[in-house]
């Protein structure tokens, strides 16, 4: 079965227009039941949120009256992922064939490549592959660099950059697909989902296979194309297996699940099984935290960044998120204090839900998962003393 | 249920409803003004506030409910809603009514808030200042209890809270704590090029 990192060895950079198509064959004009085969085939986004793709080119398509904007999404924000950057770095046509196939789809006028500010190479590559495109398909395309920010990846801080020039999220409902640049529908996807469209095109369902970024405690930290039954256990083999003893991972990015080690290695990353605990696969970072590391330490360097990665819009957020910082931060310098360890569970609760866009409900869903999975590690946590040269 | 006892609870779910109104009305004015502590982040004195609301609403339906089925004053449910229909004291529980309605009207829109925008919101908001003020009206006017030394007490105490909250916040001039961050942040994020 074709999967994403098919054909040319990745180190060899970017595949050209002519061997994209000597492998797979020219884009097929998708039929008027292309959404249909879409929604059968269950794909879901793989920005992190997983929402099903096929509901929301219906959703859009049905809007469009010919206005419609397709947005490329491969602002990739997250910290650890690099998955985005190396499917534009290296399999740029796959991507465009996914977003003229949309643009064709939801009757599009226009079609925005949302890439990440600091991915120099995946700009350049994906630049490239648009100059060997027909000029009817660079007609449709404008590029715009998404500043490097957590929140830019959101798709309202998208539509907001298109039209107004600044990547800060707005409120949703209505969300994107709904009303997005110049009010009109947006469909906003992850430069994965795109590419899987684009398989989709060709044999009719998707390839059933995920990119991961297996980052930290590993020998060869990268990104992995895997299949669904795949393990973690498999994924970090893959990584060259653990570089020191690990005692936690976190699953899915900043926004992602803690989960003790000796759960872990047995998980499958498959999209249900994982759901099915409670967990998802969100953008696909997998964090082995290496033995030598506290966990409470990195939780409250994690929490520090997500407070200032606030956009300054909503309160709850902005002073929340910092005073959760602050208190994870008094635990991890000083020892535990119980009044924290409470305000850590009462504050959360205030935060949660009171932002425009989900950036808070993020951080205290990490937070929650850190405080429910080491509840012995957060109960007895003692001020580390510098550990000496 | 004796006729007694819902005549009591009427009476007394009404003052426990003064005391948390006002201290709804308080939070409120408070969390403009800013007010924070370093064991108390501000953002719980917006979430108390929204609590203590519900909690008033409670108090509220009980202080209604009971005075509606309460036999004696033979009310009937149109006076729980259409403002001066009631033969028993027609101004003063119309009154009632009337901060009762604006009163939902403040706690509904709050509640769909992501859907009429901040906007409108803030104008429905901005009733409270008519609320309060008729429901205090109302207790003084019904009040069966209005000259016992410890309702005066609290309502004075209440009409006190308020009008020094107004007073603060009229005097000092909050400042947007929030403004030079976000200044700061949509600095970082703004690409004017690509319009």
């Amino acid at each position: 079965m074709t999967q994403l990192l098919a054909g040319r060895n990745l180190a060899l950079g970017a595949e050209g227009l002519a061997e994209h198509v000597r492998r797979l064959g020219p884009l097929p004009v998708p039929g008027p039941s292309f959404i249909e085969v879409l929604e059968r085939s269950g794909l879901k986004g793989r920005g992190g949120a997983a929402y099903q793709a096929g509901m929301k080119w219906r959703s859009v398509e049905a809007q469009s009256n010919g206005a419609a904007v397709v947005i490329v999404n491969g602002a990739e924000g997250e910290p650890r992922s690099l998955k985005d950057r190396l499917l534009m770095t290296t399999r740029p046509h796959l991507i465009l064939d996914g977003a003229f196939l949309a643009a064709k789809a939801v009757r599009a006028k226009q079609v925005v490549l949302y890439i990440g500010e600091d991915h120099r190479a995946a700009h350049d590559s994906m630049a490239r592959a648009l100059a060997e495109r027909t000029n009817e398909e660079r007609r449709l395309v404008r590029t715009v660099a998404a500043p490097a920010r957590y929140v830019a990846g959101a798709s309202s801080a998208a539509v907001h950059l298109v039209d107004a020039g600044i990547a800060t999220p707005t409120t949703t409902p209505p969300s994107a697909h709904q009303r997005g640049v110049d009010g009109a529908p947006t469909l906003v996807q992850n430069v994965e989902t795109l590419a899987q469209v684009a398989l989709i095109a060709r044999t009719g369902s998707p390839t059933g296979t995920h990119l991961v970024t297996v980052a930290g405690g590993v020998s060869r930290p990268g990104v992995l194309e895997i299949q669904s039954q795949t393990t973690i256990a498999d994924a970090v083999e893959l990584a060259g297996g653990p570089s020191e003893p690990s005692e936690a991972v976190l699953l899915g990015g900043y926004f992602g699940t803690w989960i003790r080690a000796a759960s872990a290695w047995g998980l499958a990353l498959d999209h249900d099984a994982l759901r099915a605990r409670g967990l998802s696969l969100g953008c696909g970072v997998i964090g082995v935290l290496p033995g030598s590391r506290c966990v409470v330490c990195e939780v409250a360097g994690i929490m520090r960044y997500l407070a200032s990665e606030s956009s300054a819009q909503c309160g709850p957020c902005f002073f929340g998120l910092r005073a959760l910082a602050d208190a994870c931060t008094r635990i991890a310098e000083g020892g535990t204090d119980h009044l924290d360890l409470q305000r850590l569970q009462r504050w959360s609760a205030e935060v949660s839900g009171r932002g425009a866009c989900h950036h808070p409900d993020g951080a205290v869903m990490f937070l929650q998962s850190a405080l429910n999975t080491f509840p012995e590690e957060f109960a007895g946590h003692r001020a580390h003393l510098r550990r000496s040269a | 249920m004796s006729d007694t006892l819902l005549w009591y609870t009427t009476r007394g779910a009404g003052a426990v409803s003064l005391v948390l109104l006002t201290a709804v009305v308080v939070l409120g004015i408070l969390s403009a003004l800013r007010v924070q502590a370093a064991g108390w982040p501000r953002f719980l004195t917006t979430g108390l506030h929204r609590n203590l609301a519900l909690m008033t609403l409670v108090f509220l339906a009980l202080h209604i409910i009971t005075a509606v089925v309460d036999p004696f004053t033979h009310l009937g449910w149109l006076t729980a809603v259409v403002p001066f229909s009631s033969s028993y004291r027609t101004l003063w529980l119309g009154l009632g009514t009337i901060a009762f309605e604006l009163l939902l009207a403040i706690v509904v829109t709050s509640l769909a808030r992501g859907l009429i925008g901040h906007a409108a919101w803030r104008m429905v908001h901005w009733l409270t200042y008519a609320s309060w003020p008729v429901a205090v009206i109302h207790g003084i006017g019904t009040g069966t209890d209005t000259l016992s030394a410890w309702l005066l007490v609290i309502t004075v105490a209440c009409v006190v809270a308020v009008i020094a909250a107004i007073g603060l916040r009229l005097t000092a001039r909050p400042r947007d704590p929030l403004k030079e961050p976000r200044t700061t942040f949509q600095a970082a994020v703004q690409r004017p090029e690509t319009r």
